[in-house]
């Protein structure tokens, strides 16, 4: 009995999660007397699946299958159906079927292989991220924002913004928090390139993305440490397992910036070996100086490539893969933000407009930036049983990175900064049943790193050579508590041991180790209230051992005209959040809404608090002396949505954040404004060949940041902006495959503004008004 | 399990070749320090006295750069009613020999120019070089004094800056634009 409901119960959020719930229309009515039947079998030994969900979206049918995986639909109409069946831990399935009177049908679903096989960490399972808010940008809104940055991407989503410096460099933002408080784990692999850096955006391809999830609760249970304001994870489609060749050719051209880019994929089977899959990619982006409204943002060009390549095959047993990806970029920072002193910074702000500007051009001057990233992945999964399943992880990664400041005595062309980071990353984890409900996963995982600063550069580093080197253990369970209710629970250990080498100002030599310990619980609830309502709750911790910049540091921050000092005494941060998450349909689906509360102590928060003014021969600076202090983060993401007819609907995302210095009794600085944004979007008709037109026109209103630390900031927050876009996009079958073409208008009245979240908003307007355009064909089953 | 017990015997070998491999330099240490090569510690404005008036000093030095130990001034009462032709010299004390950090802004004229702005100190300032556009730098100048008094003479080093700008060249940093590489205030006696 208790095994029914349980799996009653999975498949419930299944359902909910897979289909277009509470479809009105009810065919039953109608006077069809066709009857659909048949078995749900594993594909594997032809066994009977039992409770398989079967559902056929376009009229809105569901049911479950017995126990021996026997169905039976009545009461439908003859015609052609798309049905899509679920089972606990297999992949849907979905199958045309033409019903006629009484038909026979049988579904295979792959059982063995699915059940605990994992390569992506979050997934449509119900298993993960029980209890935790998240959101996801799937395949059209990746294809809508193509050619744009991923920090741009997330932050369409509620509770997401964006931490810019100037047009070129973006940081996701997740409930305020972001740099090393955000984690960002690329294709299951814990991204290290340097994201301490405000001015260093996270360096991955969005090309290599199909999917991009943002789980919003503090999660250092299953992800490790820096997952205090949440994780983004990125994953690509999965490999083909059958032979035949697919893939996708994308062109992207963009007006701000007078550029473009593109992207081409090739993927396929391999004859004769059912499971071997290959995928080859490769893209590019090609940008010059960015326009605001009133002049050219002078030096904010763009240059970007990137390849990538993964074989894998997996079968009932096992699973391999290997995956390979190099990025580079190149960009230009904003020339007006170069400056030299306190002076040169309030003459910027007293101007409000940049010092320097300069006609049109492609070409990418000092001040400049010049990263290029490798990731290697190698992934191997076994069955051991039907009740456990092993997969190891490596991944390797090395991230180069070099800044070029403009420099007198023709150093300008050597770098001021070149940081060679590199990073092994290393997972073993037991997926595992304990009886018959209770399942999760229990591992170790390792990480071992080195920084290096090239020599060459003249100057004495920003931050100094270390090496990292730290290991856990986690167990992460899920069990059902009664048929709505799931629980997921866990707990981490890890232990960070960071060795540091640096010379002092006197130039001795100093060798400094710092050991931080930390442990991290969760626990989390998804509650199905009923099909149309439900609830998450998480509350988790998360933990982060300071960064070297935040313990040594010491000297002049050129962007930020600021001395800034580390402190070799901080010790780790510790955050507790809470969040709800509420996902509920009302009216017969015709409204939907999807709250998310929460609630971030964070113990030890570490940031930069003024101290004094310090004499140079450039003049006095003021000096930030990195402190700890106890902060509170607390906020609603809100996302509602309104069918208004057949083909128009309503959407609104609201994002609010606030953020507390508690120990100072002071807002933080660098919180997010308030953010609304309401979407009026059409769906058209079929026109001609021409499919899923789409016509949407969206307002964005970000408010004033009013909640500001007293005398921390050089300038007063920018006011508040408006902007509007319009968009549109349809697919059209071509050949043997499919064209998408789509436009989009960003700031459609070309508004001057500046957002409080870029840091160059003492120099220069944001962006102004830019078309994009794409164009993309995918052949094959891409 | 004879070859289990060769693999744990190569791996074990290839562990410790690895870390034994480690242990002769450890990669994180850095190289030998390098002294910052564009650090100026020592600017020094040489006042060389005309028609008989003494030469004086104004000397401002902060031996390690940016940060760390206070600057210090290095003064000289100016003589009432004189005119100096001084001339401004910058090092890099830091490096060994001592580098002379003004050449390069000569080499580099044209995109440097000197500012200099007198408050309370009776003094007025004009340039006596020129940069290959035929606008000033500012390593030269003619200073001359007039009644005696107390103030201050705050000298400014800007990097690109817009020479063109409306009264740039005369001196007026207003509209000059660019970014500061010095900026030092003198205090100052004329007696």
């Amino acid at each position: 009995m208790w095994s029914k409901w349980f799996v009653r119960s999975l498949i419930t959020h299944l359902v909910l999660h897979t289909l277009v719930p509470l479809c009105p229309a009810n065919q039953q009515d109608l006077g069809c007397r066709a009857v659909l039947s048949g078995r749900v079998l594993d594909d594997h030994d032809k066994e009977g699946l039992s409770y398989a969900a079967l559902s056929i979206p376009a009229i809105g049918r569901s049911i479950l299958a017995d126990a021996e995986g026997v169905y039976r639909m009545e009461g439908l109409c003859n015609g052609r159906y798309r049905i899509v069946v679920t089972h606990l831990g297999c992949a849907p399935v979905e199958r045309t079927v033409e019903i006629e009177g009484n038909t026979v049908f049988d579904f295979k679903l792959e059982h063995h292989a699915e059940q605990l096989r994992e390569l992506e960490v979050a997934r449509q399972r119900p298993d993960e991220n029980v209890g935790q808010a998240h959101a996801q940008l799937d395949k059209k809104a990746m294809e809508r924002s193509a050619g744009r940055s991923l920090a741009e991407m997330l932050a369409t989503i509620p509770g997401v913004n964006m931490l810019q410096s100037g047009p070129t460099i973006g940081k996701p933002v997740i409930h305020g928090l972001s740099g090393n408080r955000v984690l960002t784990l690329n294709q299951g692999i814990r991204q290290e390139d340097q994201q301490w850096g405000t001015e260093h955006a996270p360096n991955l391809d969005p090309f290599t993305t199909d999917k991009v999830t943002v789980v919003k609760g503090a999660a250092s249970v299953q992800y490790g440490s820096d997952a205090l304001g949440g994780v983004v994870i990125t994953e690509p489609l999965e490999l083909p397992r059958e032979e035949g060749i697919s893939g996708e050719l994308r062109g992207i051209g963009m007006s701000n910036g007078r550029g473009g880019g593109g992207n081409g994929l090739l993927q396929g089977g391999v004859k004769g070996v059912r499971g071997l899959g290959w995928r080859l990619q490769g893209s590019g982006k090609y940008l010059g100086d960015s326009n605001a409204p009133e002049y050219v943002l002078s030096n904010t060009g763009l240059r970007e490539a990137g390849a990538s390549a993964s074989v894998g095959y997996r079968d009932h047993r096992w699973n391999v893969g290997a995956y390979y990806s190099w990025f580079a970029r190149e960009l230009g920072i904003l020339r007006a933000s170069h400056i030299g002193n306190l002076t040169d910074l309030n003459n910027a702000i007293e101007s409000g407009t940049p010092w320097y500007v300069a006609d049109f051009t492609y070409a990418i001057e000092a001040p400049r930036q010049d990263v290029e990233h490798h990731l290697v992945k190698a992934e191997a999964g076994y069955a051991v049983n039907e009740r456990g399943r092993i997969v190891l992880t490596y991944g390797y990664q090395a991230d180069d990175r070099q800044e070029y400041d403009i420099r007198r005595g023709g150093r300008t062309d050597r770098p001021a900064i070149d940081l060679y980071l590199t990073t092994h990353t290393a997972d073993a984890v037991l997926k595992h049943w304990v009886g018959k409900h209770m399942h999760g996963k229990a591992g170790v995982s390792g990480v071992y790193q080195e920084n290096i600063n090239v020599p060459g550069t003249g100057i004495r580093p920003l931050i100094p050579n270390y090496r990292k080197q730290s290991g856990g253990v986690f167990v992460l369970e899920h069990f059902p508590l009664s048929p709505k209710v799931e629980m997921e629970g866990g707990g981490r250990v890890e232990t960070t041991l960071l060795d540091i080498a640096k010379y002092t100002s006197n130039d001795v030599l100093i060798t400094p180790q710092h050991e931080f310990i930390n442990s991290a619980l969760t626990v989390g609830a998804n509650w199905s209230v009923k099909d149309s309502v439900r609830f998450r709750f998480n509350v988790g911790t998360a933990y982060r051992p300071p960064h070297v910049s935040e313990l040594y540091s010491e000297g002049l921050h050129h962007g930020a005209a600021a001395i800034e000092r580390g402190d070799p005494e901080l010790s780790s941060e510790r955050s507790l959040k809470g969040t709800i998450d509420l996902e509920a349909l009302w009216s017969k689906g015709r409204f939907r809404t999807d709250i998310t509360l929460y609630g971030n102590r964070i113990a030890g928060y570490i940031y930069l608090r003024p101290d004094g003014v310090e004499l140079t021969i450039r003049g006095a600076f003021p000096v930030f002396q990195y402190v700890a202090t106890e902060a509170f983060l607390y906020g609603a993401d809100v996302t509602l949505q309104w069918k208004l007819t057949q083909r128009a609907s309503l959407r609104n995302r609201t994002s609010l954040v606030r953020g507390r210095d508690l120990s100072q009794n002071e807002w933080l600085f660098q919180t997010p404004g308030d953010r609304t944004e309401n979407a009026l979007v059409f769906e058209l008709p079929h026109i001609g060949e021409w499919r899923s037109a789409e016509v949407s026109a969206t307002s964005r209103i970000v408010f004033m940041q009013s909640r500001i630390p007293v005398g921390l900031d050089f300038a007063e927050p920018p006011g508040t902006y408006h902007l509007l876009g319009l968009s549109a996009s349809a697919t059209r079958p071509l050949g043997s495959g499919e064209l998408l073409i789509g436009l989009q208008v960003s700031n459609l009245l070309n508004t001057t503004y500046r957002d409080y979240m870029d840091r160059f908003r003492y120099y220069a307007d944001a962006r102004g008004a830019d078309l994009t355009v794409w164009i993309r064909y995918a052949f094959g089953k891409y | 399990m004879k070859t289990n017990l060769k693999y744990w015997t190569y791996a074990f070998l290839v562990v410790t070749a690895i870390t034994a491999c480690k242990k002769d330099e450890d990669p994180i240490t850095p190289a030998p320090t390098v002294n910052e090569e564009e650090v100026i510690t020592t600017m020094v404005l040489a006042f060389a006295g005309q028609f008989g008036a003494a030469d004086k000093e104004l000397r401002f030095t902060d031996a390690d750069g940016d940060g760390g130990g206070a600057p210090v001034y290095d003064l000289d009462t100016l003589q009432a009613a004189s005119s100096y032709s001084v001339s401004i010299l910058l090092l890099n004390a830091a490096t060994s020999p001592v580098d002379t950090i003004s050449n390069e802004v000569l080499a580099e004229g044209v995109d440097h120019q000197f500012f200099f702005q007198p408050t309370g100190a009776n003094m007025i300032v004009t340039y006596s070089d020129a940069d290959a556009n035929g606008d000033p730098i500012g390593l030269s100048t003619t200073m001359a004094t007039g009644a005696a008094s107390v103030g201050t003479l705050k000298v400014t080093l800007r990097h690109e800056p817009d020479k063109s700008g409306a009264g740039v060249s005369g001196g007026d940093i207003t509209n000059a634009g660019g970014e500061t590489d010095i900026e030092v205030e003198f205090p100052l006696v004329i007696e």
